[in-house]
């Protein structure tokens, strides 16, 4: 199959979804549903098929060229899948809104223009592609109105910057080698100058860093995620933002090649080295951020910054385990975030807030949600048994064995942090007293809870058999030259630490099995209300009595004075400057005609005076 | 296969059997150095199976799932660390796992307590995942020091190196790292001074509030659980592990005797008082241990 035909299939899949809108509300939701299944199911098929095929010739004489390989594979699965599943959740979440038309092209259109940049085979491609994403996830984020409106114009400035420089980039480029196939470019570029090679890697990193919220260029992405919608705040922490890893692969390893990453610069001052902290920076902030946030949302997208700090650690640290750490954390996070946004957006969807503070109590009456979060959380913190575990384990290991255990240093203190805000997540959803208000409260639709039980069993899978996603991760490895990885179905060995998760798995099963039998032989247990044995039986006045509010107070006091966003304080005065210096042009530019004229003869008068003074021409 | 087995079911009985040992031996210890005689060495053992017969109040299936789960993962981090030679899951995961394995012990109770519904339990949680933020940070720089040092991330290799070269708190930056360890001990176990989450004349126990009958059986199970693990991390990381299990036994009474004796005379920390502590002398010791470490190797 060409791979035309997928990218027509998804393009054509939005519009027609669109014009079946105008028609009928359920045949929309039907035909949406089948074309995101639909593409999931061409995708798979193109496993192990590597294409490079050229479709348009006409754009000044540069080829547009499409190619699959293992890499933009592995992707595109991640992209279709997580578009199917946020599909799905939408048929219930959306039920109802306005526009809605609207919003299944826009998520379609996203769906689309990400396969068409993981499967672009030259740099305009990937840059049309690349804007197509750009503008119709800022139409999504700009859904909600209000303060969406405002979150999604950060989004889309900051975005805009990263644009201009990768056009920066592909231009010096273009004027350099002449062409702009991936390919060509990677077999050219090993005869650049290295200052060359470092202002395209500033050129391009800054776009990739900016889609990938590495500090400092994360301002825009906790707004953008806790306003959008949360069927698209899962897609857009999911699989939006790895766009960016996508670039980083492609730029690191594809066109540089892992020779040229690794030898520019020296020691410290080298660039993977500064790359790497970055990633530690962008690990150890957002992370002690997020325990101090209140809207369940913006506390995952702020987990969201921290989880991507780990995915750029293993990719710029470069040896092949920390590599594969990298990709297969990139396809974890894809599963776990996007399923505890989920989560959080179903229980929105029923209680209408996200307001950490005021809910509680919900595990009883959204079961499902529950075991979800739990799965999720699971993964985020990287429990054993699930599929966070082991590629937090590869970067872990690589760092330490490989000499730099301060970076690890950063990377496990990051995890300690993500249980704390884990667990606040669970715990003030979840777990605790029931509010008054909720007494009665539905469970949540089938529609919402079904991407739910696949992302968790996802997670669960991966935990206990990694060696099915690392099989694919292993070949893209090798097709960047490194050594292949020695993996099996569960586990990987090496002489330096091996890892086997199906002993890990089994041990704690018949541990959890014996401690439950001793548990059942013990006396038995009556199953009582909250404030059974509150006071001692006296009287309890009917309130809240559930501990969320600042849970972690002691912490906040200690951490609060030294967690200001800095960067987003200086980019806020940056853009309040901009708008005063544009003020004060407009009083030069007042739209008059005379005005102008005024200043035609003022120059004119000013020209003369000094030609008559000084004579210079 | 048979020995393995066999070391598998031995390894937490034996562990187990130490723990609760430990616990008898604490009360009795604490009972002395106070002028009192203090309970019989039995003490705990007639407690839990007192408690185990009486009954209890549950709150739902995460409310037991939690406990278990907890018990369940300490179960499963005995049988990583070697104890003597005995190392029925060396070759699994090594270290990392321990570290990662761990966290079902705190998480699981979390829950547990999570679904108890009760603020004292919830103020509790919230301390002790502080107060664990707060020992991790030096914990994480010790256990990459000795990582570093020795090259490898198999605490069984760990400990055979020791074997062979010597124990490792003899070399200079193991011995700020073992002295570290030693300092956030009682952080690790929840024990006076860092007893902050379960401050029974604060907030009626905390976690274990809610806890009756088997419930508290099995969390005093899972405590001397916790106390095997944390001395015998240190025993196997500082003082070089042991050929075998008895020797090995003796050097856990050593430490275990030592640091019961420091805590016996502390009075309680506050939350943020120990989280500065914690963040200052262990962490600056550990700090400087890995960064020689790690100057050393290169």
């Amino acid at each position: 199959m060409s791979l035309e035909l997928v990218l027509i299939a998804a393009f054509g899949g939005a519009l027609l979804t669109y014009l079946l809108g105008k028609i009928s509300h359920s045949v929309r939701d039907f035909f949406a549903v089948i074309v995101s299944l639909a593409l999931v199911a061409i995708v798979a098929c193109l496993y192990g098929r590597p294409v490079e095929e050229t479709f348009y010739f006409g754009f000044f004489d540069l080829g547009l060229v499409l190619r699959l390989n293992m890499l933009s594979w592995f992707f595109a699965v991640a992209i279709s899948t997580l578009g199917a599943l946020s599909i799905i959740f939408s048929l219930s979440y959306m039920r109802g809104r306005e526009r809605t038309d609207f919003y299944y092209l826009m998520m379609l259109l996203v769906n689309a223009a990400m396969l068409g940049v993981v499967l672009a085979g030259d740099l305009v491609c990937f840059y049309i592609f690349w804007e197509i994403m750009s503008w119709s996830a800022f139409l999504l984020i700009s859904y909600n109105k209000g303060p969406a409106l405002s979150a999604a114009m950060k989004y889309i400035i900051m975005s805009v910057i990263g644009s201009v420089c990768f056009l920066v980039g592909m231009l010096s480029l273009y004027a350099s080698f002449d062409t702009l196939n991936i390919s060509q470019v990677a077999s050219a570029i090993t005869s650049a100058s290295s200052a060359h090679i470092l202002f395209i890697l500033a050129a391009f990193g800054i776009a990739f860093g900016i889609k990938n919220a590495i500090l400092p260029f994360h301002t825009w992405l906790p707004d953008a995620h806790s306003e959008a919608p949360a069927s698209f705040s899962a897609v857009l922490s999911g699989i939006l933002i790895k766009m960016g890893t996508y670039g980083f692969l492609l730029l690191l390893y594809v066109i540089m090649g892992l020779r040229v990453f690794l030898s520019l610069g020296h020691g410290l001052f080298s660039f993977h080295y500064i790359l790497c902290l970055l990633g530690a920076v962008t690990i150890i902030i957002p992370t002690f951020i997020a325990m101090l946030q209140t809207d369940a949302k913006r506390l995952l997208a702020w987990s969201t910054v921290g989880q991507a700090g780990y995915i750029i650690l293993g990719i710029a640290f470069g040896t092949n385990l920390a590599l594969a750490g990298g990709i297969f954390h990139f396809f974890n996070h894809a599963l776990f975030k996007a399923l505890l946004f989920f989560t959080v957006g179903a229980v929105e969807f029923r209680t209408g807030t996200r307001d950490l503070d005021s809910l509680g109590g919900l595990a009883k009456k959204m079961p499902v949600l529950f075991i979800g979060t739990l799965a999720g959380i699971c993964a985020l913190i990287g429990i054993p048994l699930t599929s966070g575990f082991v590629s937090k384990w590869l970067i872990y290991k690589t760092l330490i064995l490989e000499g730099s255990p301060f970076l690890a240093f950063f990377a496990l203190v990051g995890t300690w942090g993500t249980v704390l805000y884990s667990y606040k997540l669970i715990h003030n959803i979840f777990l605790g007293q029931l509010p008054e208000k909720y007494k009665y409260i539905q469970k949540s639709p089938l529609s919402m809870q079904l991407p739910v039980v696949v992302l968790s069993f996802a997670i669960l899978l991966f935990g206990i058999l990694p060696g099915i996603p690392l099989k694919v991760i292993d070949a893209i490895g090798i097709s960047f030259g490194f050594e292949p990885l020695n993996i099996s179905l569960w586990g990987i060995a090496s002489e330096t630490g091996t890892l086997n998760t199906i002993n890990i798995f089994s041990a704690l099963l018949v541990a959890a099995i014996l401690v439950w039998v001793v548990f059942r032989l013990g006396a038995k247990s009556a199953l009582v209300p909250q404030q059974d044995s509150y006071a001692a039986g006296a009287h309890t006045p009917a309130d809240k009595y559930h501990y969320t509010v600042e849970f972690y107070n002691p912490l906040h006091r200690m951490i609060k004075p030294f967690l200001k966003d800095v960067v987003d304080e200086f980019y806020s005065w940056t853009a309040c400057s901009v708008q005063r210096l544009s003020n004060s042009v407009r009083r030069v530019y007042v739209g008059d005609v005379g005005y102008y004229v005024m200043y035609i003869v003022l120059f004119l008068a000013f020209l003369i005076l000094v030609q008559l003074k000084f004579k210079p021409w | 296969m048979v020995t393995k087995v066999m070391q598998i079911i031995l390894c937490p009985l034996l562990s187990l059997v130490v723990g609760v040992f430990f616990l008898g031996l604490a009360r009795k210890i604490m009972a002395r150095i106070h002028w009192r005689y203090g309970p019989p060495l039995i003490q705990p053992v007639i407690d839990m199976l007192r408690l185990f017969y009486q009954k209890s109040v549950s709150h739902g299936h995460m409310f037991d799932l939690g406990i278990v789960l907890s018990l369940a993962g300490s179960i499963v981090v005995v049988l990583f660390l070697p104890f003597g030679r005995i190392c029925p899951l060396a070759g699994s995961g090594g270290l990392l796992v321990i570290l990662y394995v761990m966290l079902f012990a705190p998480l699981g109770i979390a829950l547990s307590g999570g679904q108890g519904a009760n603020p004292n339990i919830s103020i509790g949680i919230s301390r002790k995942l502080i107060l664990t933020l707060g020992y991790e940070v030096p914990l994480l720089l010790v256990l990459l020091a000795v990582m570093t040092h020795y090259k490898t991330i198999s605490i069984a290799e760990i400990v055979s190196i020791q074997q062979s070269t010597g124990w490792s708190i003899n070399s200079w930056p193991l011995l700020l790292s073992g002295l570290s360890y030693f300092l956030i001990m009682p952080a690790i176990l929840g024990i006076r001074p860092f007893d902050v989450s379960s401050a029974p004349q604060e907030i009626s126990s905390g976690p274990m509030v809610e806890y009756g009958g088997k419930y508290l059986a099995l969390a005093t199970i899972e405590h001397a659980f916790v106390l095997f693990i944390s001395i015998a991390l240190f025993v196997n990381l500082f003082l070089g592990g042991a050929a075998n299990p008895i020797v090995f036994f003796v050097k856990m009474l050593a430490v275990f005797v030592l640091g019961v004796c420091v805590n016996a005379v502390f009075p309680r920390f506050r939350i943020e008082q120990a989280v500065k502590y914690l963040w200052k002398w262990p962490t600056l010791l550990a700090f400087v241990g890995l960064v020689i470490a790690s100057a050393i190797r290169s």
